[in-house]
């Protein structure tokens, strides 16, 4: 398998060379698996909260395949965790990334304590992306927390990410520290530089009321708003805000602009842009709101909120209630989003038409 | 029918003389005459086979499994559709883990409290949290979605050490949440954090027992920390006295250890409800001027940092002091 790997990385890195600059292969510890995300072709960045790091991975992986298709996987839960030899309340299901060129499925997943990357491709094989020699590159987090130690020599701070997303060149990291109060966003150019700086960017967004605080950022992704990209962002009880990239740069004090209150006592948890019948969409799950879809066209046009809301305002959004229990979703193809589904004590995972 | 008897009979006799064994983490099949007919299965219903490695190992074949199958869950290996089950084993385990303690450890909190930290007393499985920890009103009943549930919950390296943080729109002023469902917490009520026996350890064994702390609650703080306004107890030259600073209210335990430091190496420890930080030099202080060295990011038990408080108003310029920074207090050992 290595092997084959070896040979596809040597036949494909004439043509690629872009994607895979700065990477070198050798084994790749990771200390955690969360957040995923896919940049140029075939590189997948993986969040390490408790490396402190993130990687970028060359998977190799960058045979198209075109047309549109679907999947479904019952119980994927049961059949990662019999796959990987241990019961389903053994793992946790991290995070998804589709493939945009091959299509095909990365899992991040927990088992135990032991972080694995698992590939699904389109009849539902599941294997083990191998890291035992891989091409990737690894960059430790700006800031990352000092290795400052307690009385007893132990270091307890740690930022937990929370998101990933790759654009304009750059990875943008949303995290969150186990201590001091304050939600991160960071930006780290791709390929990285030896030495990443960038600090973190503080974003305060005006939303419910007249006093915001330096909340952390849910969910995000990427979106042209007035011909500029743009970070669109969600936060808890759920405001969605945009905030020009070019804004984001380290160290700036950032304000975002609140596009839209989706409602209260809600957690975004993912969030896509996707285009239907020539026409772009917001879609987005919730913890207790379902999944909801909004039109994306002309975000610059709404006002920015900047007075309490009695419960939604600004950009519409309609619920789509047959999708229940959503916890993770990524874009499929052009036609498909993949999503992971709680249903119960069963997590199914499958392609649902884009809506 | 002579020739069917004879095949059943050798197809008998071919899978008779198949045998598979346990061997560390491995599965030993000896008989097996190549390695596209073996698979091990972990599960029921339409699971696949677990990801492991095949070899030839003398006659037999050895599968190695991607990971340890633990003995206390049932596996079987199939043989060219043959199955030898290996039933769970049963693996007593002692509940031994237990809640250590919980910051704040003061008994009085404000209004506008920002976040627990539950310690452990050995790693826990993540991903429990939430369905494990309550906040209860006077009567026992708990309060809904009092936390700010993050799916990948704040643990420290070790897994031992949980930050809990009150869900910020039930604390920040003019939120919806707070307007409408009221703050979680309420001046002048008491109210109980619960840890629940079920929550599991990395082993996937529960808590020894349940934790409960009580507390009462006080006004909202919404005061930056003033380290000018700190009483410092200065120690004497050529001694290993502690250097005390009374902090006049209960800061954050993790943040009041990390981010107060001196230059002279030694160890920091924090009085009772975390409103004193003693600080031990592992050499006698020197009857030279020394430094207190406070990160701006130090927090109160409400968020505010120093100079700046929990939330400020973003409708107006923020002129509120950004990013960190550090404030000294000299001192010279008496």
């Amino acid at each position: 398998m290595n092997k084959w790997i070896a040979c596809a990385a040597l036949i494909t890195g004439a043509a690629f060379a872009a994607p895979g600059a700065g990477l070198t292969a050798k084994k790749l510890e990771l200390t955690s698996a969360g957040p995923l995300a896919f940049g140029p072709p075939g590189i997948l960045f993986v969040g390490d909260s408790a490396g402190a790091s993130l990687i970028a991975i060359d998977t190799g992986d960058r045979k198209a395949r075109k047309g549109s298709g679907s999947i479904e996987l019952k119980g994927i839960n049961q059949k990662i965790a019999a796959a990987l030899g241990t019961t389903p309340d053994q793992i946790t299901i991290q995070d998804l990334a589709v493939n945009p060129v091959s299509r095909n499925i990365y899992l991040s997943v927990s088992r135990a304590k032991t972080p694995v990357i698992l590939k699904l491709d389109a009849t539902g094989k599941i294997s083990e992306l191998p890291l035992d020699n891989i091409t990737h590159a690894r960059v430790a987090l700006p800031d990352a927390p000092a290795d400052v130690k307690d009385a007893r020599g132990n270091s307890k701070r740690m930022e937990t990410i929370t998101d990933l997303g790759f654009a304009d060149g750059r990875v943008f990291i949303a995290g969150l520290s186990n201590e001091e109060f304050s939600s991160s966003l960071r930006s780290i150019p791709y390929p990285f530089q030896s030495a990443a700086k960038g600090a973190s960017i503080e974003i305060f967004h005006g939303a419910h009321g007249r006093f915001e605080t330096n909340a952390p950022v849910r969910t995000f992704t990427t979106y042209t708003v007035a011909n500029k990209p743009h970070l669109l962002a969600a936060y808890t009880c759920t405001p969605l805000v945009t905030i020009p990239l070019s804004e984001l740069t380290p160290g700036n004090k950032v304000k975002g602009k609140t596009i839209a209150e989706l409602g209260n006592r809600n957690r975004p948890l993912d969030m896509i842009v996707y285009t239907k019948d020539g026409k772009d969409y917001i879609l987005m799950a919730n913890s207790s709101r379902g999944v909801m879809k909004l039109p994306a066209a002309k975000l610059e046009s709404y006002e920015g909120i900047t007075s309490p809301v009695a419960d939604k305002q600004g950009v519409p959004y309609e619920t789509l209630a047959d999708l229940k229990g959503v916890q993770q979703l990524d874009r499929y193809d052009d036609k498909n989003a993949v999503m992971l589904m709680q249903d119960g004590g069963s997590m199914d995972l499958r392609t649902v038409a884009l809506p | 029918m002579p020739f069917v008897v004879f095949l059943l009979t050798a197809l008998c006799a071919l899978a008779a003389d198949i045998a598979v064994r346990r061997e560390g983490p491995s599965f030993r099949i000896s008989g097996a005459k190549s390695a596209s007919g073996i698979a091990v299965y972990v599960g029921d219903g339409d699971v696949p086979p677990v990801l492991g490695a095949i070899e030839k190992d003398g006659p037999d074949f050895l599968f190695r499994p991607r990971f340890e199958i633990s003995r206390a869950v049932a596996s079987r290996v199939v043989v060219n559709g043959k199955v030898f089950p290996f039933p769970a084993e049963k693996i007593a385990v002692e509940q031994t883990t237990f809640v250590e303690r919980v910051y704040p450890t003061a008994t009085e909190i404000p209004a506008n409290q920002l976040k627990f930290y539950v310690q452990f007393s050995a790693p826990m499985l993540r991903g429990e949290a939430w369905e494990h920890l309550q906040l209860l009103d006077a009567l026992g009943k708990p309060i809904d979605l009092a936390f700010l549930e993050i799916d990948q919950e704040l643990w420290d390296p070790d897994g031992r050490r949980l930050t809990v943080l009150f869900d910020p729109g039930r604390i920040k002023r003019g939120v919806l949440p707070r307007d409408e469902v009221g703050a979680a917490l309420e001046a002048g009520k008491t109210y109980t954090l619960l840890a629940k026996s079920g929550w599991r350890d990395d082993r996937r064994v529960p808590l020894r027992a349940e934790y409960r702390q009580t507390f009462r609650v006080v006004a909202e703080d919404r005061t930056p920390i003033e380290p000018t306004q700190w009483r410092l107890t200065v120690p004497k030259a050529g001694t290993r006295e502690p250097l005390v600073i009374a902090f006049g209210e209960s800061l954050d335990a993790a943040l009041a250890i990390r981010l107060i430091t001196v230059s002279a190496p030694g160890q920091a420890t924090l009085g009772p409800a975390e409103r004193e930080w003693r600080y031990v030099p592992d050499a006698p202080w020197p009857a030279a001027g020394q430094q207190i060295e406070i990160d701006t990011a130090l927090e109160d038990l409400a968020g505010n940092k120093v100079g700046r408080p929990f939330d400020v108003d973003t409708f107006e310029r923020i002129t509120v002091r950004s990013g960190r920074g550090v404030i000294r207090l000299p001192f010279h050992p008496r």
